[in-house]
């Protein structure tokens, strides 16, 4: 008993060429935060090293996509390189660079101390890209925690601002509650298994005999995922939390920490334990599973949808919508989980990395907008402030509309093809379930429409009571919206090629689910 | 005679129960803090039960990480609530109620 600690010694197998773009987003967090110490008043230098220490880590990524194979770890396999963490990876770098484009309006008008933001700007898309690369719980818990704290110091940025306290207290707590619980269903999968390391977990799992611990670990760390997605019925901190925070950091929460949490949620449920063991140990416990995330996702959708109609803050509004957002990118998780072939498992997951990245250029393209408007401490954030403004400043107004429709998900915008590739893949698993999913999703998308278009009715058919002074735009925003722009019309017309990269070539999990 | 595994894993159970009862029915944001420590290490003890039970160190490795977590979460969440406290001079949930529908 008492040498086991060391016959246990392993050579490490660093393999940093696959980690280097995290590496690279920490070491550019750093830098910023000393620069910062520095020159604290020099704003534009800061965000400029962390766009470039963004791009950097971007165009490694992208030399990994066709250098590395896929299938290949490092760490010891604590680090999995695959199309999941690829898609993945790339979406958060995208959020955070425009969150840092879309931040220049607030940080100059309210004084924010500009280094110490972008530094926990960069260590938050340090977290989300562990989450998604982590084949390990221990990584995994590692990057949501780093994610998580700097977040909660992000929506408490305000600090003269009681709002900004409130939704900084109410994340930081709710939010350490659910990862408490995700850490117990953590230990419980540990004590099932031996193991914390997800390929060797999935062995494991396809014994039918697995202990009972399992079930409670998983169901645990649903608790735990459903919380960081914002999915009913563990929503409920969601609208407080996004009303009060700084509406770029909104925008960053809506988009980036949720795509993260779905992209851990994959890795863990997906191809961690099929749906806990999935057909081939259990047909039984698989369809449970699968009837328990199905109505959380319905849940989620309708929950999220019916409740926007009745808000009258447009922040409100978009973290209602962003919870029935959660609720249609679970569909295709679903999908994910029900396929039975390989190569449409990663199509699903796929697709749901597309759908993150739709929904996120499209969602900061409006918090875009929003932030730009909402003056100090975001007191004109609500429905009235945007009343008239229409043909008064037309490039807001139009823009703001067209982020509107594609969060409806009209045709040709890229909240369109997000929707289809989701449902697609629920609808090809040929389970009555999953198309009963289907039309509750499609049903939600109709009842959303009201209160998407009902913005844009404000904007161009109200009259305004109150005297309209158009704000400067500064020249970081402009360039996040005409990104926001571009991206919505490119990914709703031209789908094809990214969908296509984002599922490249079968991940290295296949041989494991056969 | 040493404790069973299920010995452990029980009292682990109850703490982390004590624990997420204290979160809902505790007011003070100090008092909810505190609780969900009890529930941090509640999964301590339970990770190391099982890294004991299995003779793998990847458990107590766990455990390290969480403690470190656990502190940095210390950090951060009493400077929230302490800024919360500056505005409100108060630290009783039931004040925060202005983001409502």
């Amino acid at each position: 008993m008492n040498t086991f600690f060391l016959t246990e010694l392993v050579t490490p197998d660093p393999n940093v060429r696959i980690i280097l773009p995290e590496l690279v987003v920490a070491a550019a967090g750093i830098i910023v935060m000393l620069y910062d110490s520095f020159f604290p008043k020099d704003r534009v230098t800061s965000g400029i090293i962390s766009l470039v220490g963004l791009a950097v880590s971007a165009f490694l990524l992208v030399g990994l996509w066709s250098s590395e194979p896929l299938g290949s770890t490092s760490w010891n396999g604590m680090i999995a390189h695959d199309n999941l963490r690829l898609g993945f990876s790339i979406v958060f770098l995208i959020v955070t660079a425009m969150t840092v484009l879309i931040s220049t309006v607030w940080v100059e008008r309210e004084d924010v101390p500009v280094g110490e933001y972008n530094a926990l700007l960069l260590f938050a898309t340090f977290g989300m890209m562990l989450m998604a690369s982590g084949n390990d719980l221990v990584v995994i818990f590692l990057g949501l925690e780093t994610l998580s704290i700097a977040t909660y110091v992000m929506a408490g940025l305000r600090r003269g601002d009681l709002k900004s306290n409130e939704s900084a207290m109410k994340y930081f707590i709710l939010g350490s509650f659910a990862s408490a619980f995700l850490l117990y269903g953590m230990a419980l999968i540990y004590g099932a298994t031996g193991s914390t390391n997800l390929t060797v977990i999935a062995e494991k799992v396809v014994n039918p005999n697995f202990p009972a611990l399992l079930l409670i670990g998983g169901a645990m760390m649903v608790v735990g995922f459903g919380f960081k997605v914002a999915a009913a019925p563990f929503h409920v901190w969601t609208p407080d939390v996004y009303e009060g925070a700084p509406a770029p950091v909104t925008g960053f929460m809506a988009a980036g920490p949720k795509a993260a949490a779905f992209a851990s949620f994959i890795r863990v449920f997906v191809l961690g334990f099929p749906f806990i063991a999935g057909v081939a140990a259990s047909n039984y416990l698989h369809e449970t599973w699968m009837t328990v995330l199905a109505v959380m996702a319905m849940l989620s959708m309708t929950v999220g949808n019916v409740a926007a109609i009745m808000q009258n803050n447009v922040k409100r509004m978009l973290a209602y919508s962003s919870i029935a957002h959660a609720g249609y990118a679970l569909v295709g998780f679903l999908g994910a989980g029900a396929a039975n072939r390989g190569s449409s498992q990663d199509a699903a997951i796929a697709s749901v990395a597309f759908y993150m990245l739709t929904y996120a250029v499209t969602n900061l393209g409006a918090f875009a907008v929003i932030s730009l408007l909402a003056q100090k401490n975001d007191r004109r954030s609500d429905f009235e402030d945007f009343n008239g403004i229409g043909f008064k400043s037309p490039v807001l107004s139009f823009t703001l509309s067209l982020f509107m429709l594609s969060l409806l998900g009209l045709p040709l915008t890229a909240g369109f093809m997000g929707k289809i590739l989701v449902f697609r893949p629920a609808l090809e698993a040929g389970s009555t379930l999953l198309v009963v999913l289907v039309i509750v999703a499609v049903i939600n998308t109709a009842i959303s429409a009201y209160y998407y278009l009902r913005m844009i009715v404000v904007m161009f058919f109200k009259e305004r009571v109150t005297e309209w002074v158009e704000p400067k735009m500064p020249i970081g925003l402009a360039v996040a919206l005409l990104v926001a722009v571009v991206g919505v019309l490119y990914l709703g017309l031209f789908a094809g090629g990214v969908i296509e990269k984002f599922s490249q070539s079968r991940s290295g999990y296949e041989a494991q689910l056969k | 005679m040493e404790p069973s595994l299920a010995s452990y894993l029980a009292l682990s159970g109850i703490l982390f129960t004590i624990g997420a009862v204290g979160v809902i029915y505790k007011r003070n944001a100090i008092g909810m803090f505190m609780c969900i420590e009890l529930m941090l290490n509640s999964v301590n003890l339970t990770f190391v039960a099982f890294s004991r039970y299995y003779a793998d160190t990847t458990g107590q490795l766990f455990v390290f990480m969480v403690m470190a977590v656990a502190a940095c979460e210390a950090a951060v969440g009493l400077g929230i609530i302490i800024a919360f406290f500056r505005n409100r001079i108060s630290v009783d949930v039931d004040d925060a109620s202005l983001l409502k529908n």
